[in-house]
């Protein structure tokens, strides 16, 4: 396959009629969430643009990212793959390996340089030169500031590579780094979750193909289509949780209801993602709708918000672990013993100075 | 008690208000805000659509803190553009070292009993402005910016969202802004058990009617019955 094919010569080379193609890039442009005014602006990137090389490299991380990808259904992950994009190298998909595989990143690198797509899994060990991740026989650290240099823009797939997730998670024995923390000259969007949703992953993909920019990002570095709103603003529970209709216990006739979980350390209401509207598995559920708790595992820092099974985290206070309402209720368990024992020597004083007074 | 000797009109109607407007509305948000982290209340009976009770808590709390943050916005103004002696904040200047000096050592060794003799200020005395700064001035500000930055995820990209998203990235998450909106809450139960112990204390020991002075606005000086 000639690696400067456009879309619309990939339909056309299998026997697909324009009518299938336009179809397509409507279908696409919807999923994106687009004016149907920008329709056009899809379809004559997907018959002039050749498609986008991208290197995708692996860090230190689960494959989580990968085995959502490879489950998208809109679109569905072979057309992305083998037609949309160019994915040129990614140690879990290719058919190649080793140094062949290494060769086809070192020429891609050469040949794209400053156009093609960097997306990485995982994130970076910094401790000890990197020595915790090694691919190919150097550090990750390394390869991965190499593969950045001539990239046009670098895609962070999942909470790893966005904000750390459970390899930096405290006390981080490896020095793991988001990536954000090792690339700091190149645009990076960040694509959080453990993993990220596949539709979500490939619309990510598509935006960038489509417009040859990154898609619209919120404050914290993520596509505001995708992570504007909290799990708990579409969140189908809603309506118990304004009720005042809570799960107290997994045992309990209210699970079976399906009542909110808010008392059981949901994380919906602080969590940015789009589980609540997509959902996974081309849509068959999500973890609330399969009734457990959301773990907000797109946010950063989620595993040192634990446990997950409850409202206030517990915090290392004076080195035991505790809540904020413990803590503060000490605090003001302290101020009313302090004001009554200040009374106390207060009064004590007082009757001292007055006995001298008399005398 | 020994006879009246002066009348001073310290705390004017426009103070008096906010503080009460301020103790009532830091009640209201202390009370709702625990609710809302930790709902207690059965669980209604019936269908989920006609019932408001949690939405409720959260309506309250929300407009509460309009209540309490145009209080803080009214209190500030008045404190610059005022010309009241006693509320402009014109004796606190913790920058100064001089400010650290004298006095305030002196009303700290009043609490700590290592003086006989109590200072005696017609408005706030030193330790009090500094109490007042941190908790009130400080404690509200931060209370207003982290509680208007969780009222602005409600809705993304509305007014709210670009007046104060910003301070959610501070925090790194936004659970991180809700625990910190949590902690910090507690320093008003403490603060106010530490302020009517003050208080009270005060009105006994100095005889200066400080308690009803923020009803009546007058602080009474007393003649000593020693003295007499």
């Amino acid at each position: 396959m000639p690696t400067k094919q456009t879309f619309a010569e990939v339909f056309q080379s299998r026997g697909l009629s324009r009518r299938d193609f336009l179809k397509f890039c409507s279908l696409t442009s919807v999923s994106l969430g687009l004016a149907p005014s920008l329709v056009p602006k899809v379809v004559h990137a997907m018959e002039t643009k050749p498609r986008t090389p991208v290197i995708w490299l692996h860090g230190l991380e689960c494959t989580c990212c990968t085995e959502s990808f490879i489950r998208s259904s809109h679109p569905i992950v072979g057309d992305m793959v083998m037609n949309m994009i160019s994915l040129d190298y990614d140690d879990t998909l290719s058919a190649a390996a080793g140094h062949q595989l290494e060769e086809v990143r070192k020429k891609i690198m050469k040949e794209y340089n400053g156009q093609y797509i960097l997306a990485v899994e995982g994130n970076v060990p910094t401790k000890d030169d990197g020595v915790y991740c090694m691919v190919g026989g150097d550090s990750f650290l390394n390869v991965l500031k190499e593969t950045a240099a001539g990239a046009a823009a670098v895609i962070a797939w999942g909470a790893c590579a966005s904000f750390g997730c459970v390899q930096n998670a405290d006390p981080n024995p490896t020095g793991a780094q988001p990536i954000d923390k090792i690339i700091k000259d190149k645009p990076i969007v960040k694509v959080p979750g453990c993993p990220p949703i596949a539709e979500v992953m490939t619309g990510v993909i598509t935006h960038v193909h489509t417009f040859g920019k990154l898609p619209e990002l919120d404050r914290m570095g993520r596509p505001k289509a995708f992570y504007s709103t909290r799990i708990h603003d579409k969140c189908y529970r809603r309506a118990f949780y304004d009720a005042g209709m809570f799960v107290r216990g997994f045992d309990e006739e209210s699970t079976r209801k399906g009542w909110c979980l808010y008392k059981m350390g949901c994380k919906g209401p602080t969590t940015y993602n789009s589980c609540s509207k997509i959902q996974w598995n081309e849509g068959t559920s999500f973890p609330i709708g399969s009734g457990h708790p959301c773990i907000g595992c797109s946010e950063p820092g989620f595993w040192d918000k634990g446990p997950f099974y409850t409202r206030l985290a517990d915090v290392s206070f004076l080195g035991t672990d505790t809540t904020a309402d413990k803590i503060g209720m000490v605090a003001v368990g302290a101020a009313a013993a302090g004001a009554a024992a200040h009374a106390a020597v207060t009064a004590v004083k007082k009757k001292q100075h007055d006995k001298e007074q008399e005398q | 008690m020994g006879r009246l000797i002066e009348e001073i009109y310290v705390w004017r109607l426009p103070v008096r208000l906010y503080h009460w407007i301020n103790a009532f509305s830091i009640v209201a948000l202390v009370v709702t805000g625990l609710y809302i982290a930790s709902p207690v209340i059965n669980p209604p009976l019936g269908e989920a659509v006609w019932q408001h009770n949690f939405v409720m808590w959260r309506y309250v709390h929300y407009c509460v803190a309009f209540v309490f943050t145009g209080n803080f916005l009214y209190r500030m103004y008045y404190a610059l553009l005022s010309d009241d002696r006693y509320a402009k904040f014109g004796g606190f200047r913790p920058w100064s070292p001089a400010w650290w000096g004298k006095p305030f050592r002196e009303q700290v060794e009043s609490y700590l009993f290592l003086r006989q003799d109590e200072p005696n200020y017609v408005g706030h005395n030193p330790v009090a402005a500094l109490a007042h700064f941190i908790f009130i001035f400080c404690g509200s500000t931060f209370m207003i910016l982290t509680g208007m930055a969780m009222y602005a995820e409600n809705r993304p990209g509305s007014f709210m969202d670009a007046a104060f998203g910003w301070v959610l990235p501070l925090f790194g998450s936004s659970y991180n802004l809700h625990y910190a909106h949590h902690i910090a809450a507690w320093i008003f139960p403490f603060y106010v058990i530490v302020h009517l112990y003050a208080v009270f204390r005060h009105d006994i020991v100095d005889r200066t009617s400080v308690t009803s002075s923020i009803i009546t606005g007058y602080k009474h000086k007393v003649e000593d019955e020693a003295a007499a």
